[in-house]
């Protein structure tokens, strides 16, 4: 089954931390991930946070790439799993 | 592997969340038209916090009236107070279970009282809704009014924390103009001097600038008016047009800084480069009260 891999909110009021840029992928497509492995690192202007990986599977597409602004509710990948 | 340079160094990194605690805490906020300093400040450790359903509400609105060149908290005129804030700040405790509570606010130079009764009557209704929660107030600097910080200690929080915020020559540069470095800590001596069964607190942010011999220089000073818990965090900058960001401050040197305190004579200290006023403050009161105790 595929499955999108989505940003979800960190609970900010602002849109300041609703988002990041991304700063790597930490897994290459191909790659079979357990659930909570490291999937990307992006940076708010805070900090820089690492994403997890919702589900264990195979990483089969990402859909961002480094350096681009994304949002909560982006697709970031897909998983098949 | 390509590696990037990340803006940040490594120990500055959190993990993002993907459980469903953070909206559901999200939402019970929204329900009651309640404020967390976790939202407004757009603190980093908020995705860990709630995902153990603790956070830190802000009471007497989310406007504040000092504009501080750190702080993400907007300035601008507060809405009027809302009086059932108490009550909901109470209902917001007691579905979380939180068995330790911290409640802040903006500060309201517009209020005689500067918003001390509301943070009272605050205290107490999270006490008659469920007495087993120990709560924490980080409130404003009132002014100085001895009147409005007794207000505050009349309700007998557990702890009564104002932050110093940053070093005494660092001071007129972040904060208003209406803040000082001298009247922080006369609030401090002030509540020091009346609690009974309450500790006093403070917080320093690092890595604005500030030397290693100035944060020893704020530690006496907390020390000597009479505070006995400290928290030392790095300075984040939550956008763009804040204060920037002088030095990302090494684990090490957060390792030194509460060796430093405990030196001095704190009964607790809490550092590193993600220690927020109240982050993991449960865990400080369950082991202040048990050393005290055992002092005792």
């Amino acid at each position: 089954m595929r499955v999108d891999v989505i940003l979800p909110s960190l609970g900010d009021d602002a849109d300041a931390v609703a988002g990041g840029t991304v700063s790597f992928w930490l897994a290459a497509p191909g790659t079979v991930l357990k659930e909570g492995d490291d999937l990307l690192e992006l940076t708010t202007d805070k900090a820089a946070f690492v994403v997890p990986c919702p589900a264990s599977g195979t990483l089969v597409e990402q859909r961002v790439r480094e350096g681009d602004r994304i949002a909560v509710g982006d697709v970031l990948g897909v998983l098949e799993t | 592997m390509i590696m990037h340079a990340s803006t940040f160094p490594e120990w500055i990194r959190r993990s993002w969340p993907m459980g469903k605690e953070v909206k559901e805490v999200k939402e019970l906020l929204e329900g009651l038209h309640l404020h967390t300093v976790c939202q407004s400040a757009h603190c980093p450790n908020q995705a860990e916090c709630w995902t153990r359903r603790t956070a830190t509400l802000m009471i007497l609105g989310n406007a504040c009236t000092r504009h501080c060149r750190f702080c993400a908290v907007n300035p601008g005129t507060p809405p009027p107070m809302d009086p059932d804030e108490p009550e909901n700040v109470a209902e917001v405790v007691a579905r979380l279970g939180l068995r330790h509570a911290v409640i802040t606010s903006v500060t309201r130079d517009d209020l005689p009282d500067g918003g001390a009764d509301h943070f009272a009557r605050t205290i107490t209704a999270i006490k008659e809704r469920t007495p087993e929660t120990t709560v924490e107030v980080l409130t404003p600097d009132f002014s100085g009014d001895p009147g409005a910080i007794g207000r505050v200690l009349e309700a007998s929080p557990a702890v009564f924390g104002h932050n110093l915020e940053t070093v005494r020559r660092l001071h007129p540069v972040l904060r208003d103009p209406r803040s000082s470095y001298e009247r922080s800590l006369e609030v401090l001596r002030t509540a020091a001097a009346r609690a009974t069964d309450t500790f006093v607190k403070s917080g320093l942010m690092v890595g604005c600038g500030e030397t290693a011999e100035e944060v020893r220089g704020s530690l006496e000073d907390l020390r000597r008016a009479g505070c006995s818990v400290v928290s030392i965090g790095q300075y984040l900058r939550p956008t763009p047009k804040h204060f920037p960001v002088a030095e990302f401050v090494r684990p090490e040197q957060f390792a030194s800084y509460e060796a430093l305190a405990y030196e001095l004579g704190f009964a607790f200290a809490v550092t590193g480069p993600f220690v927020r006023s109240s982050y993991r403050s449960e865990d400080l009161m369950r082991i202040t009260r048990d050393k005290v105790a055992h002092a005792g």
